[in-house]
């Protein structure tokens, strides 16, 4: 038998390791609660609300993601150079800014005494501490990178087919419809599930943002900080319950994305 | 129907795009070696791109004028053109392909089925209609791809190195459909290439680039006659035999590398390192070697003998390596000969011209 080389057996055991780092705690959480438990907890009127919170808000924010998201993605997957990397690096701000900062922000860019709160609220919205709260914190944190991962998709279209499309009579916007986009629906489709995924388990942004009202903005991330304080055995619960809902998620990502890149 | 007229300039990586050039209706062959500049030059004349100065006409209709400040984006400019790499819409069948430009208009499902199905049938693709294009090859996708543009009655074909990523096998074939198609067409075509035997199939109006400039233009004929540079002559397959000019009296001669002594036109040669070029059809095959007026006569060895439809391409070995290429009719008339046969190459003095290197 050949005997492995030194590298490889390098690579091996750090990769069992970070298996194992990722794994055992997954495994604990599961283990944590039984499929009854679960059962049990999803009878109960508190979760069943934070649940449908958790999925209204995320699915809320989907559209205006898409809508804002897309476009952009587009439209810097087109640009080279200093305005692309210009650019991007905003994109990245929210990104490295932790959670909790970006709520902060939200609150002072859209609360009462926030740089538009005041012109919010002569219109008669009041943002924080409300699902529209929820929503947009959702959509702070998740839009860049959705754009991010987006702009990749567009940057894999082969450019010429759209010169082509062009040089045959579309706009450019009928070339966007007609080629780009169908070019990359399955890679979207799994954008779009990651965003879904991202969203549900938003928690600093939220909290400060828009609060941990039990009905109204408790999100099921909320709702197990709350009774961790007190019912540590509920908190796992929930928990496993949001692990399975992130499972189904990233099943469904695997199932619609691309095998390969969409050329 | 009039042809493309422009006239631009623009600034490439390593040099300047500095081009003046019509395209009547018919065959234009644009020919120059890799990183000329000709793709460049399509995509400027396709709108793809934007020229730091100049104007292009197409027909009466103005595309591009700096001056004027006048740029027509390219769905608005009515080219046609087949890429390199074809870029056929990978999401879409044969049909769904070709009927795209059409369906980007007001016409009518019916119509576009009728004038798809017209082409497919003028074209003899019908059989790939339903196909996705990811399954065609080379040659099918050729095929498809100057199908969906000619659909949308262009009123210029720009076509980029149209066999170049087909099989040798291939190419052929779809050389002889092209040049039918396009002969029938007769809309202003520019062709562009690197290949030699594409030029051969084209060859009333060919233009040569060179570093981002037209440095050569004509019929092939004369390109081959009188090549204006290296690359030219290379290009056309010249023999070009090296050696040195030198000069007894008033007489000059050329002395080959490989010891012969060759006449040729010596217009404005100074003795020195030279090189004679004649062209491969000027080259006769003889079994025994000919008396009467003066002409070069070298005996070698056939290597290689390939058969080109109606033309015989014979590579003969002595001191020089001399390409001929002779008739079909001639070489079965001289018993079909194949390699390792001695024979000897003629070619008259005013045929061969010297050129100081």
């Amino acid at each position: 038998m050949k005997r492995p080389r030194l590298f490889s057996l390098v690579l091996a055991t750090a990769g069992l390791l970070l298996a194992l780092l990722i794994l055992l705690p997954i495994i604990a959480l599961l283990l944590a609660s039984s499929p009854g438990a679960l059962l049990q907890l999803m009878l109960r009127s508190e979760v069943q609300q934070a649940l449908w919170i958790t999925l209204l808000t995320s699915l809320l924010a989907l559209p205006p993601i898409f809508l804002l998201g897309l476009p952009a993605a587009y439209g810097l997957s087109r640009l080279n150079g200093r305005p692309r990397r210009i650019l991007e690096t905003l994109l990245e701000l929210p990104m490295v800014m932790p959670p909790v900062v970006a709520g902060l922000a939200l609150l002072l860019a859209f609360g009462r005494r926030g740089l538009i709160g005041g012109l919010l609220a002569d219109i008669g919205l009041r943002i924080p501490f409300t699902l529209l709260a929820v929503v947009i914190a959702i959509l702070f944190v998740v839009t860049p990178y959705f754009v991010r991962r987006c702009t990749m998709l567009f940057s894999g279209v082969d450019r010429r087919l759209e010169d082509a499309a062009l040089l045959l009579g579309a706009s450019p916007f009928q070339a966007f419809m007609r080629i780009s986009l169908p070019l990359v629906r399955r890679g979207l489709a799994a954008e779009a599930i990651m965003a879904l995924a991202q969203g549900i388990g938003l928690f600093g942004t939220i909290i400060l943002f828009a609060g941990n009202l039990p009905g109204r903005t408790q999100t099921l991330s909320l709702a197990i900080y709350t009774a961790f304080e007190s019912d540590p055995q509920q908190a796992f619960g929930l928990g496993a319950l949001l692990l399975l809902i992130s499972l189904l998620l990233l099943t469904a990502v695997k199932w619609v994305a691309p095998q390969e890149s969409p050329q | 129907m009039s042809g493309l007229d422009c006239r631009i300039q623009y600034q490439l990586a390593h040099y300047e795009l500095a081009v003046d050039l019509t395209v009547k209706p018919g065959v234009t062959v644009l020919l120059g070696p890799n990183g000329s500049g000709k793709s460049s030059l399509l995509r400027l004349i396709a709108g793809l791109a934007k020229p730091r100065a100049g104007r292009i006409k197409l027909g009466d209709r103005l595309l591009f004028d700096a001056h004027k400040k006048i740029d027509l984006p390219p769905e608005q400019r009515h080219i046609g053109m087949v890429f390199q790499d074809l870029a056929l819409f990978p999401h879409l069948s044969v049909r769904q392909n070709i009927a795209f430009g059409l369906s980007l208009r007001r016409i009518a499902k019916n119509a576009i089925k009728l004038r798809v199905d017209t082409l497919l049938d003028k074209l003899g693709i019908t059989q790939l209609a339903e196909r996705s294009v990811t399954t065609l090859s080379g040659g099918e996708r050729q095929k498809v791809a100057l199908a969906r543009t000619l659909i949308t009655d262009p009123q210029l074909l720009l076509l980029d190195e149209p066999t170049a990523a087909l099989d040798p096998s291939a190419r052929g074939a779809i050389r002889r459909w092209l040049h039918a198609i396009l002969a029938e067409l007769q809309i202003p075509t520019l062709l562009v290439t690197h290949d030699a035997e594409e030029v051969a199939w084209f060859r009333k109006r060919v233009a040569v680039i060179e570093k981002g400039q037209i440095v050569q233009r004509g019929s092939y004929h004369q390109l081959l006659r009188e090549p204006l540079s290296d690359f030219v002559a290379r290009f056309a397959g010249i023999n070009l035999i090296n050696g040195e000019v030198r000069e007894q009296g008033n007489e000059k001669s050329f002395h080959s590398s490989g010891g012969s002594r060759l006449h040729g036109i010596f217009a404005g040669v100074l003795p020195g390192p030279a090189t004679l070029a004649v062209a491969p059809w000027e080259v006769a095959l003889f079994a025994v070697p000919p008396g009467g007026s003066p002409q070069n006569v070298i005996p070698g060895r056939v290597i290689e003998r390939i058969v080109l439809g109606d033309r015989v391409r014979v590579t003969l070995l002595s001191a020089e390596k001399l390409v001929a290429e002779i008739s079909l009719n001639a070489w079965q008339q001289m018993g079909e000969f194949g390699e390792g046969t001695e024979l000897y190459a003629v070619f008259k003095t005013r045929e061969a011209r010297v050129m100081n290197t």
